[in-house]
């Protein structure tokens, strides 16, 4: 062992290195000779956890995730209510073939193999503009990822029209080049003409193929597990059908269900504007490249076409303030000069941006997708008006529903077998934790307890027995106190399943006083009760934390926001509890009459004869009247009588619920 | 002499005796007598139950008539604190005044005591009914249950019973007797008087040492006076003194009448020293301890109890005197500090009380004996002229009071 290494191992002081000539073991023109490009592709090759590609069962998930963001970014831009497919087919030795097809208006031949086989290579990253997909990594990623584990090629068809053939390509990525390799027919691919030819063509080459008249089937085979419960690809097509209840999707995953989320609404979401860069937005460098890249022109007349918000006069002022000369021609701005532009705008006064462009979802349409999706009693949804950070508007939206089964009572034994058998958790405790929403630790441990068990039982070891009452168990469980509130985050549409501690959603949850609404909350973490929260962030650009777009950064306006639209449903939810706890203390009231009225008709009937039974029922009716009547005090005093619903405003949903209380 | 024994032993047992005290004997008895005819007794005591039967059905009527109406059941319950007691300067007593609360039967404040109030008067009816008394806390176990369907009991404890029962009489404006419920016994009477108690006669000279347990209910229909040599009545605290005075045959050298009522006298013996001072025509006289609850012992006798206000008028004896102790026997006996008993906050707090009360707040002999308390800062027991001489109260301190005429007393 020599010396260096020791050092390396030991970490401890060292003795001063003796001092003798040491050989150099390189070189400036050795080393230079090893200095390289390092592609796009290799770059990702090797970092493939920054895309998300870190596990078998995120694999999966990062895949459908990114062929459905994508086809249903393309059916809105094309005005298409999207039908989606998502086919998981389990291959075995731990191999997985995902396939993913919409009803998009499809891809031209040309185009198909840059999509699906070049990195960053897209239409949505040059332009500002509220889409899913931002970079163009996504699909081509997926795509590399199942090369790189299968080393199987990835299937697209795709179609763009009725009259036209489809075209069927097998891509490869090339790493190193970053470019597509068509491997299927010299490099040409395979066109499918229309009609029964066609459907030779597809049963020759083994092709599926919803028929459509226009879309796209992406396929690809690729190392990745299958699982269900929290972070996998179930949840996230139920958040995205929440987000989305324009959208179809039929889910077939590879334990044999069918699972089909039927289109709620059959209005497709306003069409997103594209804007240009708002001033405040930009950073020194960003101009720089600005200015440099430009036509030969008057700083001005560049200042108020290149930037959103800004009028000749505002570009006067700016250069004004910065001290340029106003008629400079923009190739002949210097660094120094751009950075003067640069701290001028920053003191110049600049209106806020176009908001335009940002596509809510809307308060109705939440409504819709929420209800569709997660059964409740009460929910209520608000859209904020649109604000901007950093010179990028955005728009936050907040829905929230209360009550109804939680997902631990929903799960049937044969399901929760089939759960139990899969699962990688070690303790049922834990297992309990990361397959179901909103139980805590406190929640499994009531119901490990009812069913008699042990917390660190062995899930996989249970007998038929214990499953048994384990289920019973879960269904008997009442969680409505020690239950956790559920935070769905959507960024432009997309679920965010990933990483909740660092979202600035989750600390704006945690930050709000939920007390005020009537729930319980310890302080500085999640509410407790049965709820839902949904929020979402509708935005040109939405400020992710990593490239793996898990999580939104907390700027201090989105942070705003989404307190405000928080406190929006909170509201409401509080006053729809307080009103349900009214309703409820009168119930008790009655009960508590009730319980009196048998012993004083009794008492009465000894007294003086009178008959019991009518006495009874006489004193019964005036109970109901006098409880009634305490109702109608209560609203007299500020609530409207009639529809207790109206109060709530129009962005309330209330299921009635059967139980009598 | 025979039955004297029994009966003594029996009105001891009356303390803790629950079951129904049955009043058979007594008709047995008189039926043997003459089966046919009705005593003068017997037919007062119909009369009576009839009266009491008619207001029990008009408080069920009340509600059943509220039930066929929809509105809401209440009873109207005369409010028993000082707030609503006067002083009437005349007749010097207490009066319960008019003003009533409302207890609804839908009010979930109200609802529980009302349903207790509805069976309180269910139980006396049916104690009428079978012409058959009981103790309050007989009453309490008679209508103690779990109402049906719950957990709950239609009374927990007996403090729970007890206001009701209370309720329940001013509200009918009928009294306890009236509802054949009696409270604890907790008073004796000896002395030169002769009395038919339910039939029985009693000497009370020849009682023992015990002496005649006076009963809750001595109304006439039960108590009866028959022969009295006695010129007076001393009543005194409580059981301890009442035995030295017995003891020592106080009540045979002064010819009178010895009572006591264990502390703050319970109904039956202000009842019954209202009737010997009203029929007899006897003084009553007062030996109490110097201290602010046996000013208000006294006051009780004499003018009535706040809480009992609406039975003032036949329980009250406006002409009863207070013999003593009074606070300036200290030095007058020449007692020693050892006997002192410091005043505490409660005793002050009690004593100015007492002093604002409109039948002392008049009377400056009284306002002067309750300063003079205040100033010496300690009160007085009567077993404290023990330390003189084990005799001395009975010997010395009562006869030279006594001797000393109503300028020495306090009335």
């Amino acid at each position: 062992m020599g010396e260096t290494n020791e050092e390396s191992v030991n970490g401890q002081p060292q003795p001063a290195p003796e001092k003798k000539t040491r050989k150099r073991r390189s070189s400036a023109e050795k080393m230079a000779a090893m200095q390289k490009d390092i592609s796009v592709g290799e770059f990702f090759h090797k970092n493939r956890h920054l895309l998300g590609f870190d596990s078998a069962r995120k694999a999966l998930l990062m895949t459908v995730k990114e062929a459905v963001d994508n086809s249903l970014d393309a059916c809105e831009e094309a005005g298409i209510l999207p039908d989606i497919w998502v086919n998981i087919v389990n291959t075995g030795s731990g191999r997985c073939r995902v396939a993913i097809q919409d009803n998009g208006p499809g891809i031209v031949k040309k185009q198909v193999p840059k999509i699906f086989g070049k990195l960053l290579y897209g239409s949505k990253f040059h332009r500002l503009r509220m889409s899913r997909g931002q970079q163009g990594i996504g699909i081509s990623a997926a795509g590399m990822y199942g090369m790189l584990t299968t080393g199987k090629p990835v299937k697209v068809v795709s179609k763009t029209s009725k009259g036209r053939p489809a075209h069927y390509f097998e891509i490869q990525i090339n790493t190193k080049l970053n470019t597509p390799e068509i491997l299927n027919e010299d490099g040409n691919g395979i066109d499918i003409p229309n009609g029964e030819v066609g459907q030779a063509v597809l049963q020759d080459h083994e092709i599926e193929w919803e028929p459509v008249s226009h879309g796209t089937r992406v396929t690809i085979e690729m190392e990745a597990q299958y699982h269900r419960g929290r972070g996998s690809v179930d949840e996230y097509l139920e958040q995205t059908a929440i987000a989305n209840p324009h959208a179809q999707i039929k889910y077939l995953p590879p334990d044999g269900r069918e699972v089909f989320y039927h289109r709620a609404s059959e209005v497709l979401p306003p069409e997103a504007e594209e804007i240009k860069p708002h001033p405040y937005g930009i950073e020194l460098g960003t101009l720089i490249y600005m200015l440099k890249h430009s036509k030969s022109m008057q700083l001005t007349s560049f200042l108020s076409e290149a930037f959103s918000r800004v009028s000749p006069n505002v570009a006067k002022e700016i250069v004004t303030e910065a001290n340029v000369r106003i008629n400079a021609n923009t190739k002949k701005i210097g660094r120094e000069e751009a950075d003067a532009i640069y701290q001028a705008i920053q003191r110049t006064k600049i209106s806020a941006p176009n908001t335009d462009c940002i596509s809510a979802i809307g308060e109705d349409q939440l409504l819709k997708g929420l209800h569709h999706v997660v059964p409740a009693e009460f929910y209520v949804a608000v859209t904020r008006p649109p604000a901007v950070y950093r010179g990028n508007p955005f728009q936050i939206e907040a829905a929230l529903a209360y009550g109804g089964t939680p997902p631990v009572r929903k799960v049937s034994l044969d399901g929760l077998e089939e759960m139990l058998s899969e699962t990688e958790s070690r303790t049922l405790r834990q297992f309990l934790t990361t397959n179901f929403d909103g139980i805590g630790t406190s929640g499994a441990n009531n119901i490990i307890e009812a069913a008699e068990l042990k917390v660190r039982t062995s899930p996989s070891k249970m007998k038929p027995r214990e499953r048994k009452r384990l289920h019973e168990a879960m269904q008997g469980i009442n969680l409505s106190a020690s239950q956790s509130c559920n935070v769905y985050r959507y960024a432009n549409r997309v679920p965010l399943l990933f990483q909740p501690g660092a979202c600035a959603v989750t600390q704006a949850v945690m930050q709000l006083n939920w007390r005020t609404y009537g729930l319980s909350q310890s302080r500085g973490s999640m509410p407790n009760g049965p709820i839902t929260l949904m929020v979402h962030l509708a935005s040109v650009w939405v400020p992710f934390t990593s490239e793996s777009k898990e999580a939104i950064a907390s700027y201090p306006e989105i942070l705003k926001e989404l307190r405000l639209a928080l406190q929006g449903v909170g509201r409401k939810l509080g006053m729809y509890l307080r009103r349900r706890q009214k309703v409820k203390h009168q119930g008790e009231r009655r009960q508590i009459f009730k319980r009196y009225l048998g012993e004083v008709a009794q008492a009465v009937h000894s007294l003086n004869g009178c008959d019991r039974e009518d006495l009874f029922s006489q004193l019964l009716q005036v109970a109901k009247d006098q409880t009634a009547e305490a109702d109608m005090q209560f609203d007299e005093s500020g609530q409207v009588v009639e529809e207790p619903e109206m109060d709530l405003g129009e962005n309330v949903l209330i299921v009635k619920s059967e139980r009598d209380d | 002499m025979i039955k004297s024994q029994w009966l003594s032993t029996s009105s001891d047992k009356h303390e803790e005796n629950l079951t129904l005290h049955l009043k058979e004997n007594t008709v047995a008895n008189e039926s043997k007598k003459d089966p046919s005819a009705e005593t003068e007794a017997e037919a007062k005591h119909r009369e009576r139950d009839e009266k009491t039967n008619e207001l029990l059905m008009s408080l069920a009527d009340q509600l059943v008539k509220a039930a066929e109406r929809k509105r809401n059941p209440t009873l109207e319950i005369p409010i028993r604190t000082q707030a609503n007691v006067n002083y009437n300067k005349s007749r010097k007593i207490i009066e319960l005044g008019k003003n009533k609360s409302q207890r609804q039967l839908f009010n979930l404040s109200q609802a529980k005591s009302f349903m207790q109030m509805i069976l309180v008067a269910s139980g006396c009816k049916k104690l009428i009914d079978q012409n058959k008394t009981t103790s309050i806390r007989g009453l309490y176990y008679m209508l103690k249950h779990t109402i049906e369907g719950t957990k709950e009991e239609t009374f927990a404890k007996q403090s729970e019973c007890d206001p009701m029962i209370e309720d329940v009489e001013v509200t009918l404006n009928a009294l306890r007797e009236e509802l054949h419920v009696y409270a604890q016994s907790r008073g004796t009477m000896v002395g030169p008087i002769t009395i038919v108690d339910s039939g029985d006669e009693i000497d009370c000279s020849r009682m023992g040492t015990g002496g005649y347990g006076i009963p809750s209910i001595v109304e006439d229909d039960i108590v009866q006076f028959k022969e009295c040599d006695a010129k007076f009545v001393l009543h005194v605290e409580k059981d301890t003194v009442w035995r030295r005075f017995n003891e020592d045959k106080f009540w045979k050298e002064h010819n009178c009448i010895l009572t006591h009522g264990s502390g703050q006298p319970p109904r039956g013996v202000r009842r019954l020293l209202c009737r010997l001072n009203s029929e007899l025509n006897l003084p009553v006289y007062c030996l109490l301890d110097n201290d602010p609850w046996g000013y208000y012992i006294y006051s009780v006798i004499k003018q009535g109890s706040i809480n009992l206000a609406y039975e003032s008028q036949r329980m009250a004896i406006p002409e009863a005197k207070f013999i003593g102790l009074r606070a300036r026997d200290f030095d007058r006996c020449g007692l020693s500090d050892s006997v002192k008993i410091n005043l505490n906050d409660t005793d002050r707090r009690r004593a100015e009380q007492i002093k604002q009360y409109p039948w002392f707040s008049g009377k400056k002999r009284w306002i002067k004996e309750i300063d003079t308390l205040l100033a010496n800062g300690f009160k007085l027991e009567v077993e404290a002229l023990i330390s003189l001489d084990v005799s001395y109260v009975t010997e010395t301190y009562v006869p030279e009071i006594l001797e000393a005429g109503p300028r020495q007393w306090l009335d």
